[in-house]
């Protein structure tokens, strides 16, 4: 339970700092670092939302490094290779070759792939840190406010309430299929793994058609109405978002041309 | 007044199976009405016609005396009126937060947001649930699930209250929390049918107990009738109360002289004891 990217979502130290500040900031915050022509200032990004979430929203550093570990290394493995296949230019290290393939990093490949993983890393910090600080109930009525179709709200509200009903009884079927000594090779496994996705799937059907009844029970008619109220961030707090996004865009400017090599 | 009344309704499921067979079920105003039968009664499927989720086949529903309509403005209508509350919670909570899943049914009312608060205010705190406003369904134990559950019913003031298996799946507690609540609505007025296969808890609550087995009624009165009828209860896979079961095997076995009808509850059987001690 506490392991929970939900758990965290409802409880830390940031919860009550207004929904709409925090989107913007992650937002407009993310567009900046994908945009950014300089890796240094992404990578300070990657760097300032950790601090962020463990010392203002109390979110254990382990959970969160658990966390970014898996983009982190899809970020790495995406810097090797375009250092290792992008770029003409100066040669930097030759390696050999392999047949007919040269293996050689050249200077500007490096650059890329730096650039690229730097960006990757800074941009899904900011997700990160909305996910981690703002309930997705919070940001369904936000993506109703920014005039999000309601079709799609409705579907994204409805996916988030079953992912874990889907969840719970995958756990379920799963531990009632090793009780009786399933997954104990890997031909049970995808024996087993088959009849638990078919099995999900007929179930899931049938709950659709539950909770169909029971909507329509309460008088559902076509449209999901939600309470929406929207509480706005003060001038205060937008002036110091606006400073945040300036000086992240001045450092940009400043350090657009260094070479890291 | 007879706020649900079904008269004759037969129903046919598509495959042909005839899951109810001239039913004939009344719930007057302010009653607590039981509904006793064995899985696979038809006791879901009579529900699912109170409100117009089905229709049937022969036969004619009748809510506040008046027949059903299926017009879609209708049902509407009759679907604020008439509450269901499902026996899975989770097939009927689906919203993020408790306060949406409960306001669900208020909004699609069309009350204004003001209305709709207050509603959820009150019904929150008729069920025991005022402060979980903003928590997902998903973080809650399997009782308060079902208290949500009931509260968004509430909120939609209904006449009638109708409650599948309330307190299936419950630990003793969250079982006689829920008990205790739809007691509560009893004495403020709220008619209420619930279903169930607790025979122990029937005659505490209900002043009205109909036993359904395999789609027809096959007995109706107050708990003491229906429970005089040993042999009916029985053959429709139910049992009596454990007190009454002791009281009979007492005097059968034993010849103590408790005669019929067996008291249903302690306080009944704690009674009748100490007027034979006293003799």
């Amino acid at each position: 339970m506490e392991s929970h990217l939900d758990y965290h979502a409802h409880n830390n130290g940031l919860r009550e700092v207004n929904t709409l500040f925090k989107v913007l900031f992650a937002i407009s915050t993310m567009l900046i670092c994908v945009a950014s022509p300089s890796p240094f200032l992404p990578l300070f990004v990657f760097m300032l939302v950790p601090m962020l979430l463990v010392f203002l929203a109390k979110i254990p550093y382990k959970f969160y490094l658990r966390f970014i570990s898996a983009p982190f290394l899809f970020a790495f493995i995406t810097f090797l290779y375009m250092s290792l296949f992008f770029g003409t230019g100066e040669l930097w290290i030759h390696l050999g070759s392999i047949g007919p393939l040269n293996l050689a990093i050249y200077g500007d490949g490096i650059q890329l792939g730096f650039l690229v993983f730097s960006r990757m890393l800074g941009a899904f910090s900011c997700l990160v840190f909305l996910a981690f600080t703002t309930p997705m109930t919070e940001l369904f009525s936000m993506m109703h406010t920014i005039r999000i179709p309601a079709i799609m709200v409705e579907l994204a509200m409805l996916m988030y309430r079953f992912i874990f009903l889907f969840l719970d009884e995958a756990g379920k079927m799963h531990h009632a299929q090793k009780t009786r000594l399933g997954y104990s090779d890997w031909r049970s496994c995808l024996r087993c793994g088959g009849m638990l996705a078919g099995n999900l799937f007929i179930r899931t059907w049938f709950q659709g058609e539950k909770l169909h009844i029971a909507m329509e029970s309460r008088g559902y008619n076509g449209n999901l109405k939600t309470m929406k109220k929207i509480k706005y961030p003060g001038s205060l707090s937008i002036i110091l978002l606006i400073s945040f996004e300036i000086l992240l865009l001045a450092g940009i400017y400043m350090t657009m041309n260094i070479q890291i090599i | 007044m007879n706020v649900i009344e079904t008269r004759e309704i037969t129903y046919q499921y598509p495959d042909g199976t005839l899951a109810l067979k001239n039913v004939n079920f009344r719930a007057s105003k302010g009653m607590m009405v039981a509904l006793l039968g064995p899985n696979g009664a038809g006791k879901s499927t009579l529900f699912l016609h109170f409100n117009g989720i089905l229709r049937p086949t022969s036969g004619e529903v009748r809510v506040e005396d008046r027949p059903l309509g299926y017009k879609k403005e209708d049902l509407m209508k009759v679907r604020q009126k008439v509450g269901i509350v499902f026996q899975n919670p989770d097939d009927q909570l689906f919203a993020p937060t408790v306060m949406e899943d409960v306001a669900f049914g208020p909004l699609n009312m069309g009350l204004d947001l003001e209305e709709v608060e207050k509603r959820v205010k009150d019904a929150l705190g008729k069920v025991g649930m005022a402060g979980y406003e903003k928590k997902p369904p998903h973080h809650l134990s399997g009782g308060q699930k079902k208290r949500v559950a009931i509260a968004g019913i509430l909120a939609m003031q209904p006449e009638i209250m109708v409650l599948d298996e309330p307190t299936s799946g419950l630990d003793p507690k969250g079982a006689s929390q829920i008990l205790r609540i739809l007691y509560q609505l009893n004495q403020e007025g709220m008619s209420i049918v619930i279903s169930t296969h607790d025979v122990d808890l029937v005659p505490l609550y209900a002043s009205q107990v109909y036993i359904i087995n395999e789609g027809s009624i096959i007995k109706e009165g107050t708990p003491h009738e229906v429970f005089s009828d040993v042999k009916t209860i029985r053959s429709a896979n139910l049992r009596l109360p454990r007190i009454a079961h002791l009281m009979e095997i007492l005097e059968k076995e034993d010849s103590l002289p408790f005669d019929k009808p067996y008291p249903l509850t302690i306080g009944e059987a704690r009674r009748k004891i100490l007027e034979s001690f006293k003799d």
